[in-house]
């Protein structure tokens, strides 16, 4: 066991576990902004799916990855605009409405990569973002690789973190957010318009779901398969509970679940002699904990998953 | 929506449904009146594809009716997967007791249905009682802790499958297990129909029966409608969850039962990825009843059936069939929505002197 304690060992863990946070990360800071307006969109498991297979298709068809972003984010509004008009306008129930569109996802993701690519399609890779190195700085030891040479994307994803936790603290329109999600009625008396401050918050976090699969796409698994999400946006939405609805604690959050989901490769790399199920697991058995009430239960927004009727 | 009985509005959408469904075959250059010919014709109109036909609606049954209690009770649970894989686990453990030199070795066949069921029912059961004991002791969230559970129970499957019961081979998975322990065909050795249907049919009549006519079923109803008023009126809260959280995982669990015992005859990794969430959408297009369950998990699973058969002729992908369910669903579920928008187009017309009086609300 001596061998595994070493720096080396420290050092890929580390890189990995900012590295294996990002795209989750990204997703949860768009429902946090969703859950703070009073959705809990579930069906961002399924928007994540459809986000991945568009930015393959995409990049697949043009060869650019920075076109098949910008289809996973277009893909993830347009499917935004349906979930929203499920959940303010129709007002079906949050939950049977995200499981529905999440089966429904699964399936119409696993139909329209046989209609590009027929029946029985070969595995295909498509290109996607590389590191870059920030002169300087990724020369530091450790902090440089795990901080300073990752992926673009992982950048932009620590920027959003700031960017949404000055959005809801510190704007008039993040406040309207979270008075729309502690107590719609007073704050439709106070002339916000609670529909849209609903479409909007659900918009974003299905705009973030769309990135965040495009983002897993081009970053780390560069080919496609059916179900290829595997429950990160579900990760995605234990991680904003945990993280008390505040993007800087769900970035900690983000990263105690990148921390369990690189420990295995770290492990196993090191040739530690684990029951590999039991490390593949242990992400899931940490969201598990967190959102068990063991650690104490976090006060919810108040509206949250209740849908609001002005009569 | 009042004057409307659900089972017409449920009708209408699924014609609807199947309507917009025939978009599906446009990229496919097929005639979508001759695929569903084909999809119902052979799920429904010849002895063999009824029983494949209801083959593939039993463990949708299953989940279906565990759906229905629990959600009926006010607890969101979503592992149906979860307790899928443990039930098919805890009818392994039995059937391969039974083979030759084991401890149920003796044991005849009828008993061993009864205490595989059983087993199953106990894992499953008792898979879904932690996230009620979570929910009701720590206020854990019932929604998220089902869907991480599934993940858990695949992992946990997988193990099994991988190290302490995997068989000799190449694949992971247990031994074919012995002729006594599985569930006898129904229609004949070539026909897939399997006993397994019988206990799904008799289980739906159980879960109306008690949902319906008993003081727990009550109570299940009652305190998911209202928590607050229910606990006014005397239920026990937590109670309620822990029964109905038992009581769902265990009949989740007889899905897994029915697929290893009468499907599968092992255990093998990724035994089953879609019925623990099919079945939830089965529910909800039955209405989260158990005489509607069935009904819809029929439909449903001749419409796989179908859309297997249209895979293997002409190469349309198979998951048309799980689309077109969700459409249905949708509908459904927004039926109120499309309500108000006929009666506002009624009341229109009405104003133009055009209808002929009908009643709005």
């Amino acid at each position: 066991m001596s061998n595994i304690l070493t720096i080396a060992f420290f050092e890929t863990w580390f890189v990995a576990s900012i590295r294996l946070a990002g795209p989750v990360l990204l997703v949860s800071l768009g429902e946090t902004i969703g859950q703070r307006s009073g959705i809990l969109n579930i069906g961002i498991e399924g928007v994540m799916l459809g986000g991945a297979l568009a930015s393959f298709a995409v990049t697949f068809s043009f060869g650019s990855p920075a076109l098949g972003l910008a289809a996973a984010v277009i893909c993830g509004l347009v499917l935004g605009l349906f979930l929203s008009w499920m959940y303010v306008t129709a007002k079906v129930n949050q939950v049977v409405a995200g499981v529905i569109f999440n089966a429904f996802m699964m399936a119409a993701a696993s139909y329209i990569y046989r209609a590009l690519y027929g029946n029985s399609p070969a595995i295909q890779r498509v290109s996607g973002f590389g590191p870059i190195k920030i002169p300087v700085l990724s020369e530091l030891p450790l902090i440089g690789p795990m901080l300073f040479a990752q992926s673009p994307l992982l950048y932009a994803t620590f920027v959003l973190v700031g960017v949404i936790w000055y959005l809801l603290f510190k704007t008039t329109l993040g406040l309207s957010i979270i008075a729309v999600g502690e107590h719609p009625r007073s704050a439709e008396a106070a002339g916000i318009s609670v529909t849209k401050i609903r479409y909007f918050g659900v918009m974003c976090s299905c705009a973030f779901a769309g990135f965040g699969g495009g983002y897993l796409m081009l970053t780390a698994i560069n080919s496609y398969r059916d179900g290829i999400t595997a429950g990160k946006g579900f990760i995605a939405l234990a991680i904003v509970i945990f993280g008390a609805w505040n993007p800087t604690r769900v970035a900690m959050a983000a990263i105690v679940f990148g921390a369990a989901d690189a420990l295995q490769l770290s492990l196993q790399s090191a040739g530690v002699s684990i029951v590999p199920q039991l490390l593949f697991a242990l992400p899931y058995l940490l969201t598990i904990i967190a959102v068990s009430g063991i650690l104490g239960v976090r006060s919810q927004p108040t509206a949250l998953l209740v849908p609001y009727d002005r009569t | 929506m009042k004057s409307f009985p659900r089972i017409i509005y449920t009708l209408v959408a699924v014609v609807a449904g199947l309507t917009i469904g025939t978009l599906l075959f446009i990229p496919f250059n097929v005639n979508p009146i001759a695929a569903y010919q084909t999809m119902f014709g052979e799920a429904f109109l010849s002895r063999q594809g009824i029983g494949t036909t209801l083959t593939k609606a039993t463990p949708l049954i299953f989940v279906g009716l565990g759906t229905l209690v629990a959600w009926k009770s006010g607890f969101y649970y979503l592992g149906f997967q979860g307790t899928l894989y443990l039930g098919a686990t805890g009818a392994t453990l039995v059937a391969l007791g039974a083979r030759d030199g084991h401890i149920l070795a003796g044991i005849p066949s009828p008993l061993l249905m009864v205490i595989s069921l059983l087993a199953a029912f106990a894992f499953g059961g008792l898979w879904a009682l932690i996230v009620g004991v979570l929910k009701v002791s720590k206020g854990g969230n019932d929604v998220l802790l089902s869907l991480m559970f599934n993940y858990v129970a695949v992992y946990l499957v997988n193990y099994l499958v991988t190290r302490p019961l995997r068989a000799e081979g190449s694949l992971p998975q247990t031994e074919r297990f012995p002729d006594r322990a599985t569930l006898p065909r129904l229609l004949g050795e070539t026909n897939d129909l399997h006993f397994g249907f019988v206990v799904a049919l008799l289980a739906a009549g159980v879960v109306w029966y008690v949902m319906r006519f008993t003081s727990i079923g009550y109570q299940f109803t009652s305190f998911g409608l209202n928590e607050r008023a229910s606990r006014y009126a005397g239920i026990n809260a937590k109670r309620v969850t822990l029964v109905a959280a038992f009581t769902a995982g265990g009949l989740g669990a007889l899905a897994g039962w029915s697929q290893v015992l009468g499907v599968q005859y092992r255990l093998l990794d990724g035994l089953d990825q879609v019925t623990g969430f099919e079945g939830i959408v089965t529910a909800l297009l039955g209405g989260l009843n158990a005489i509607g369950a069935v009904f819809a998990a029929i439909l449903y699973g001749g419409l796989v059936y179908g859309a297997q058969v249209m895979q293997r002729r002409i190469d349309i992908p198979s998951s048309v069939a799980s689309m077109i369910q969700g459409v249905i669903v949708l509908l459904v579920l927004t039926g109120p929505i499309w309500g108000h928008f006929v009666a506002r187009w009624r009341r229109r017309n009405k104003s133009n002197g055009v209808s002929e009086g009908i009643a709005v609300q």
